[in-house]
């Protein structure tokens, strides 16, 4: 009886102590060191200082806020961006066409592929000096390499969300495809037989099957590129910087008190994507329940 | 032909100079060394006992192949021979990531047999290490190959401003210098001051950014600071003790010449390079006139490894061009601190210093030691090797004639986080 009980907690103690142990572990000294207990350097204060001082100090504020802006625009564009871009392409390539085998391999290739190398494959593709500008510049396109639309390290953080919707399309596009695959065909003919257009069948029939999968899938690609770093330190500009990007900053700073502020930085990132998660799960329960 | 012959010469010379260094020299300690792992050391002859056998990790910035090769080269091959100690070259992409190694290893209790014997450092980072109470020593000044550096020169003795106190031992020199392409530019369009500097970015708009200042870029710092020497009337002023008061009636004069220049910056400089390569790339694609270097052979080392076309060349503004050392520091729990030991001491050995300034080899940063202070017998080593830098080096009348000191570090945060919201935010 107390085996039965307890034989499924029992076997998953191992993994959930690694989590708590590792995870919970460096969240709690992460969480400890933003408060300002430093034992390095005999700090042994517990205060709200560094969170202060990177919010509403003169001298950081603007970078701040500025820099949470600029991280929810782009987290925020390369979710929809992404979501859209993988529910048509699942779409497509659930049409029988030539070639359907190879477009499908080339759908989902870069699923693997580390986001770092991504970044950098739009640095040689995308900047003014890369391969396209060479190839307009060779085609007398463009004059010079002044002239090729500033499309990484810009201020809207273009390239960023580039190489993000790139590596995050097939994520998403995988589920999409999964979730058509086993409903098959019978819920668009039954709506065609009952008069439903293309558009209507989309929309009322495939739309709300599919969104589930999108939405697991798209908290997933907005908590990864919320607190994701090292594209947007490739891609980004010099100011402003997305959030996570500010934190390396000061933890590298060679100055041990700034690792306070950079911990508070991470701590706030980690903050408010668990409430934004906590928020967009809460509202596309909603949604779906609706349709 | 006539530089093959005189390169044989120098490699002759120079195994000559190590064959009479090994046979000649009794090498003796120059002051004292803390004990290792409870031995005291008396004796020059007990650290190379010590370390006899065993190994050292050097730690150290590996973003460069040619320096790599250097190190492995020149420095693995006789510490293995002559001293029987195996050569670990640990590569990082920032020498930030050593200090966080021993930081790490220290919070988490590991008080001996850590795994960085040696690191490669500079002002800041020696800074981090020193406020931590971090670092083995002082044992710089008790090296017997410290006795040809000379620790009254106050750019050697203070690093960024920092006292040494024999807690690290300089490895090289180095000097701020700008780098052109001469297919691109002519050599008498060269900006000499930051003043020609503005009028050039002017007439070219577009073909000028500099490294954004921050930690970990202090390229940039630098350049700033050149401008603030310039801009106020000489760099003089500015040495010594940290003044609040010059740096509050010059700071807002610095930040408005900054701003204006900035409309004719590479793309109007609403971003910055945040490191060389960066520049190096920007300007060997062509889309800047000029890049920077540290090293005293100019441009000669970055076109041996190809960073940077066979036209480029070093030249310096006539006046304020900062120069200073860089340093290796042992670990407080370094595994292996004689071994360490012996390594700072090679690297200080006349005949390594001479090869260490020759751009072929890869490095080529200038020497730690004071000419002067070597035997003459030593001497014509570190010369010839002067003599030959390659068609990259900066003039060296030019390069001596334009070099001021760093100041201190106060000035260093001021600059950065005041250029961080006077220029760039702006």
């Amino acid at each position: 009886m107390f085996w039965e009980r307890f034989r499924i907690p029992l076997m998953l103690a191992p993994t959930l102590f690694v989590i708590i142990a590792l995870f919970m572990g460096g969240l709690i000294y992460g969480l400890l060191q933003s408060l300002g207990w430093q034992p390095i350097i005999d700090n042994y204060d517990i205060n709200l200082d560094a969170y202060a001082n990177v919010m509403f100090s003169e001298r950081y504020a603007n970078e701040f806020w500025q820099g949470l802006a600029l991280t929810l625009w782009v987290s925020l564009a390369s979710t929809f961006f992404t979501s859209a871009i993988a529910i048509i392409g699942a779409l497509l390539l659930r049409e029988s066409f030539f070639g359907k085998k190879v477009a499908s391999f080339l759908f989902q290739l870069n699923l693997p592929i580390p986001p770092i190398v991504i970044g950098i494959g739009m640095l040689f593709l995308f900047s003014q000096s890369g391969l396209i500008s060479r190839i307009g510049g060779s085609l007398d396109l463009i004059e010079r390499s002044r002239d090729f639309p500033i499309l990484v390290k810009d201020h809207l953080g273009i390239g960023i969300i580039m190489a993000y919707v790139w590596k995050e399309v097939p994520f998403i596009g995988v589920i999409v495809l999964a979730v058509l695959q086993s409903l098959g065909a019978d819920f668009e003919d039954v709506a065609r037989s009952l008069g439903a257009n293309r558009w209507q069948r989309f929309r009322h029939v495939i739309l709300p099957l599919v969104m589930p999968g999108v939405m697991s899938g798209s908290i997933i690609v907005f908590a990864f590129t919320f607190g994701s770093f090292e594209v947007p330190a490739l891609l980004g500009v010099s100011f402003p910087r997305v959030l996570p990007v500010m934190a390396v900053r000061f933890f590298r700073n060679p100055d041990l008190n700034s690792r306070v502020e950079g911990t508070a930085v991470a701590m706030i990132v980690a903050l408010i994507a668990l409430l934004l998660v906590l928020a967009y799960m809460w509202v596309s329960r909603r949604a779906v329940r609706q349709e | 032909m006539w530089r093959k012959i005189t390169l044989f010469g120098l490699a002759l010379i120079v195994a000559l100079g190590a064959f009479v260094q090994v046979q000649s020299f009794q090498d003796t300690l120059q002051g004292s060394i803390p004990a290792i792992e409870g031995n005291s050391i008396g004796t020059w002859d007990e650290v190379l006992e010590l370390a006899r056998g065993g190994e050292v990790n050097w730690w150290m910035w590996g973003g460069s192949d040619s320096i790599n090769q250097f190190v492995n080269t020149f420095y693995g091959g006789p510490l293995a021979e002559e001293f029987g100690v195996s050569f670990n070259q640990v590569q990082l992409a920032d020498t930030v990531d050593a200090i966080n190694q021993v930081l790490s290893e220290s919070e988490a209790g590991v008080n001996s047999g850590g795994a960085v014997d040696l690191i490669w450092i500079n002002g800041e980072n020696f800074k981090t290490l020193k406020q931590a109470d971090l670092l083995y020593g002082p044992w710089a000044e008790g090296i017997p190959n410290s006795r040809f550096v000379d620790w009254s020169n106050p750019a050697l003795n203070r690093d960024f401003g920092l006292p040494v106190e024999g807690f690290e031992s300089p490895w090289s020199g180095a000097q701020f210098q700008f780098v052109y392409d001469t297919a691109r530019t002519a050599e008498e369009d060269l900006p000499r001051s930051f003043a020609d500097l503005e009028a050039f970015a002017a007439a070219n708009p577009g073909t000028f950014t500099y490294i954004a200042p921050g930690p970990g870029a202090f390229q940039g710092t630098r350049f700033v600071k050149q401008v603030l020497f310039e801009i106020s009337g000489g760099q003089e002023q500015w040495v010594g003790d940290f003044n609040q008061e010059l740096w509050d009636q010059w700071s807002p004069e610095l930040w408005a010449r900054l701003n204006a220049l900035e409309a004719n910056l590479f793309r109007e400089g609403s971003t910055y390079p945040a490191d060389v390569n960066e520049l190096n790339q920007l300007f060997s694609n062509g889309e800047i006139d000029f890049t920077l270097t540290q090293a005293i052979a100019g441009a000669s080392p970055g076109i041996a490894s190809g960073d940077l076309p066979e036209t480029a060349k070093a030249f310096v503004w006539s006046n304020n061009m900062i120069g200073d050392f860089n340093y290796v520091a042992i670990p407080f729990n370094a595994a292996n601190k004689a071994s360490a030991l012996v390594l700072s001491n090679l690297i200080l050995r006349p005949d390594r210093q001479a090869l260490q300034v020759i751009p072929e080899n890869g490095f080529g940063l200038g020497f730690a030691i004071n000419t002067n202070l070597v035997d003459p017998a030593d001497r014509a080593v570190l010369e010839l090797a002067v003599n030959d830098l390659g068609s990259g080096a900066a003039d060296p009348d030019e390069l001596g004639a334009s070099l001021v000191s760093d100041i201190v570090a106060e000035y260093q945060t001021l600059i950065e986080q005041g250029w961080e919201q006077n220029v760039l935010q702006n």
